[in-house]
């Protein structure tokens, strides 16, 4: 097990560098193909020459092998790596905030966002699934069918701006009407946005939003994954021996039916963080996908560089912890 | 009290006064003075999207200056009729519009107790034009003695040689050439005063500023969330503010910011989305406040290609194209057509300036053939990725409707790859380009964009007549004088017809009314929200 483990962290260090190239590689040929961005912060006026040139310099884009187009550009590669393995320096953005300070910042938002979505998907999703799976044709499995085939139809986007014109505001205005509700409810849960008044009740309905996609899918593979399960030898068994149902189905049938269903919450994580961009827009959170975003758009390199490496690791931890979590579920499974 | 538009009615301001008992005394003299005394007080909750810096010499983008102008004081202010007003500056006087002689008012101190005397000035100005520094304002100090020592690279010396201080509370300021326009330009917040332990730590200064405004950070600022500002009580200036917390909520989206002002949670937004203002106009008729902005978007001439030389041409194409039609049918009526080069909110503007706006098919075809015609195809370009693309066909429509030319548009390049072509004089056809002032003098539309060898002069536009107006404009002994040869030189830009002029954006600020009963506005910093005035609750 310590050895895996091991083995596969070590494997962590090609992907990282193979990103970083890539990511490097990638801003690089966007700044020679469309020019310096640092030009364009200053509009439509033309700044005087020495000004601009000292910001470019400033924030490390002077290098002339960017005005090469396809250059690899690898001084500047050896350069990036070296501030950022030797010192922990991932550079600064246009207003010369250094990245980290920026990912600090932004990163308990989103890691919030995120468990808050991951266990509205666990709780609701697996519950859904298992209900829907032990009454195979019943009421309940065909109210879960139809409810998660309309939530998977509509877009988040879609789904997050309905939710907040219509839950967040107009019930929510409604709701800051009425004396007898607490502020916490109607301004924290029910604001119209996040707000800093209330920084972990206003990212209830946000998380929902953005756990309610994979919720869906959540619920349909735990409902499959179950119906065959449930059918096994080994369930037949387990009832043939006597076993009370919270046994049979708690123990004996959901551990196994939830392998797939693990896999699925894991890549999830890595995919809710990057796509909460648009969560993170609609109800104005101030976490990663609003800040890789807005870098984008104004060409921020460094910010994009810095987030993107930091998405690549959380990828590969939860990925890790995914293969790990398969041995404890199911004990067939070892990592000598 | 002159420094404000009056928005809402004066019912508000006599209710106000009611309102608060224990003034009836000084209610008889004069009753701006009551009402400043009665109106403070109250959290003003306004949008903000995240500003570039806190430093006023790194920030030179809107969203700064509204933070800046509440926590930072320079020699003058921006006054609500355009022009400037005197602020921490006692007078500022010159004989000859080169060397200028600055006298500050005495009282007025840092945040953290030190005084704001000509230092304070000196060290800002010097620290903003070192090249080192590469301060995003650095620009704007090229007119002081000793900018391109300072810039150099490396730089010869670290001090501007143009500034020289003569006591305490005076200085000199020594400019490379004449220009009456020098008390407009201070208003700008990159030329605000600096404090001796803000430039020890800038990094420090910039999340938790050392200022000497009318209010001050409450709290560092918290980046991409809020930005918390309390009224300075030791401010000693007239324009102290009113509210007393003004609390800047940080938005990504317009559409975000529009929720939580529909919410509740914002007082102010000055940013609706272009798509949702008919809407927030019926829904808030009484907050709902929309006037002509200084953002000019013209259609520059490539001047420098030979095909374009012939004036009758141009004044063509101007004559040729139905500027309300376009900002109706494809930018959804956000914008009001341009008739002139000069914002309509300056001082010195002139309704109609340029002749040729109007939109009138027969004399443009007229002219058109006059001029030759035009053979082949004519190309019009603009930035890609800013949804130019459907106004610029509605364009190209109306000229080929109009004066039977092919057009093909060309909206491939990004912003900064787009600018770098213009620069380089590579533009084949039209372009599309924008311009904002920098400071309250009509000049700052003039010079840099047509002045000879100007540096955003993309069209190689020349014009000794242009120049020298715009010359004995800045050598004028008073700015009424300087704005008779601003006038001048606008009319010579009609006739040549090099900036085909456009539109002006609009600037859309809605209010909650009943929170806020009369909100501050100023033709270059736009909303005031240390002037703007709440309603007192209970």
């Amino acid at each position: 097990m310590g050895r895996y483990v091991i083995r596969r962290l070590l494997q962590f260090i090609p992907t990282v560098f193979g990103a970083l190239f890539l990511l490097h590689y990638l801003t690089s040929v966007a700044i020679q193909l469309t020019g310096n961005p640092v030009r364009a912060l200053f509009g439509d006026r033309m700044p005087p020459e020495s000004v601009l040139r000292n910001l470019t310099e400033r924030l490390g884009l002077g290098d002339p092998c960017l005005e090469q187009p396809f250059s690899p550009c690898l001084a500047l590669f050896t350069q990036r790596l070296e501030s950022i393995f030797l010192h922990f320096d991932f550079g600064t953005n246009f207003s010369e905030r250094p990245v980290t300070d920026i990912v600090a910042g932004a990163m308990p938002y989103t890691l919030r966002l995120t468990a808050i979505a991951i266990s509205f998907e666990l709780l609701v999703g697996i519950s859904a699934g298992v209900l829907a799976g032990l009454r195979n044709g019943g009421f309940w499995d065909y109210w879960l069918k139809i409810s998660t085939v309309l939530i998977i139809s509509v877009p988040v986007v879609v789904l997050g701006v309905v939710v907040r014109d219509f839950v967040n505001l107009s019930f929510g205005n409604w709701l800051r009407g009425l004396e007898a509700v607490p502020d916490a409810i109607s301004r924290g849960v029910f604001a119209p946005t996040w707000t800093p008044n209330y920084p972990l009740a206003s990212l209830i309905i946000p998380g929902l939003v953005l756990g309610a996609l994979q919720l869906a899918a959540t619920a349909r593979l735990t409902r499959s994954s179950l119906l065959e399960n449930i059918r096994a030898d080994y369930v037949r068994t387990a009832w043939a021996k006597g076993l009370g149902q919270g046994r049979v189905v708690g123990i004996h049938t959901l551990r196994n039916s939830l392998i797939p269903v693990i896999t699925l919450i894991g890549t999830d994580i890595g995919a809710l963080m990057g796509g909460a961009v648009v969560t993170e827009g609609i109800f104005n959170v101030p976490g990663i996908g609003r800040q890789v975003f807005a870098a984008i758009f104004t060409g921020e390199t460094t910010v994009v560089i810095g987030i993107v490496t930091l998405l690549v690791l959380v990828y590969l931890i939860a990925s890790l912890v995914v293969d790990l979590l398969y041995a404890v579920l199911d004990p067939r499974i070892r990592y000598d | 009290m002159t420094n404000r538009w009056k928005l809402a009615a004066g019912v508000a301001a006599m209710s106000l006064l009611a309102a608060c008992g224990g003034s009836e005394d000084d209610g008889s003299d004069g009753g701006e003075q009551a009402q400043q005394e009665t109106a403070t007080g109250g959290e003003l909750r306004a949008y903000l999207s995240e500003p570039d810096s806190l430093i006023p010499s790194a920030a030179t983008d809107s969203e700064s200056n509204q933070v800046l102008t509440e926590i930072y004081r320079g020699l003058t202010i921006n006054g609500a009729d355009g022009g400037a007003e005197l602020a921490v500056a006692e007078s500022i006087e010159s004989d000859d519009n080169i060397t200028w002689t600055v006298r500050l008012k005495e009282g007025y101190t840092f945040t953290n107790g030190e005084p704001v005397d000509a230092d304070a000035f000196i060290r800002g100005w010097n620290f903003a034009a070192y090249g080192p520094n590469a301060q995003d304002g650095a620009g704007f100090f090229e007119r002081i003695v000793g900018f391109e020592e300072v810039q150099a690279d490396p730089p010869q010396t670290e001090e501007l040689s143009g500034l020289t201080k003569v006591d305490d509370y005076t200085f000199t300021v020594e400019l490379n050439a004449p220009f009456s326009g020098f008390r407009e330009v201070v208003a700008y917040q990159v030329f605000a005063p600096m404090a001796e332990e803000c430039l020890a730590d800038t990094d420090a200064c910039n999340e938790m500023p050392i200022s000497n405004g009318p209010y001050q950070l409450e709290s560092p600022w918290e980046h991409d969330v809020q930005v918390v500002l309390t009224r300075n009580e030791d401010y000693p200036g007239e324009d102290a503010g009113f509210a007393d917390r003004i609390v800047f909520r940080i938005f990504e989206s317009q559409d975000a910011a529009y929720a939580a002002f529909q919410g509740g949670e914002l007082d102010v937004i000055d940013q609706v989305p272009a798509e949702r203002r008919p809407e927030a106009q019926a829904q808030y008729p009484d907050g709902y406040f929309q006037t002509p902005n200084n953002s000019f978007t013209y259609l520059g001439i490539p001047d420098y290609d030979e095909r374009f030389s012939d004036v009758r041409l141009r004044q063509a194409f101007s004559l040729a194209i139905d500027r309300q039609a376009i900002i109706d049918a494809a930018l959804g009526g956000t914008q009001r057509p341009a008739s002139g080069w000069v914002s309509p909110l300056f001082e010195g503007q002139r309704d109609v300036v340029c002749q040729y706006c109007d939109y009138d098919p027969e004399e443009a075809k007229r002219l058109f053939d006059e001029a030759g015609g035009w053979d082949g195809t004519l190309e019009l370009m603009a930035n890609a990725g800013a949804g130019h693309e459907t106004w610029l066909q509605a364009l190209g429509d109306q000229l080929k409707q109009n004066l039977g030319i092919d057009y093909t548009i060309n909206v491939d390049q990004q912003f900064a790859e787009y600018l770098a072509t213009l620069e380089n004089q590579e533009a084949i056809g039209p372009y599309r380009l924008g311009w904002g002032p920098d400071y309250a003098l009509m000049e700052t539309y003039l010079t840099h964009l047509y002045g000879t060898d100007q540096s955003s002069n993309y069209f190689g536009y020349s014009n000794p007549e242009f120049d020298d107006l715009l010359k004995q404009g800045d050598s004028a002994a008073t700015v009424d004088e300087a704005i008779g040869f601003y006038q001048q030189a606008e009319d010579v830009l009609a006739e040549d017809m090099v900036a085909i002029p456009l539109w002006w954006g609009t600037q859309t600020v809605l209010y909650n009314p009943d929170t806020v009963a009369e909100l501050g506005f100023n033709p270059i910093d736009y909303e005031d929200y240390g002037q703007t005035v709440l309603k007192q609750q209970g």
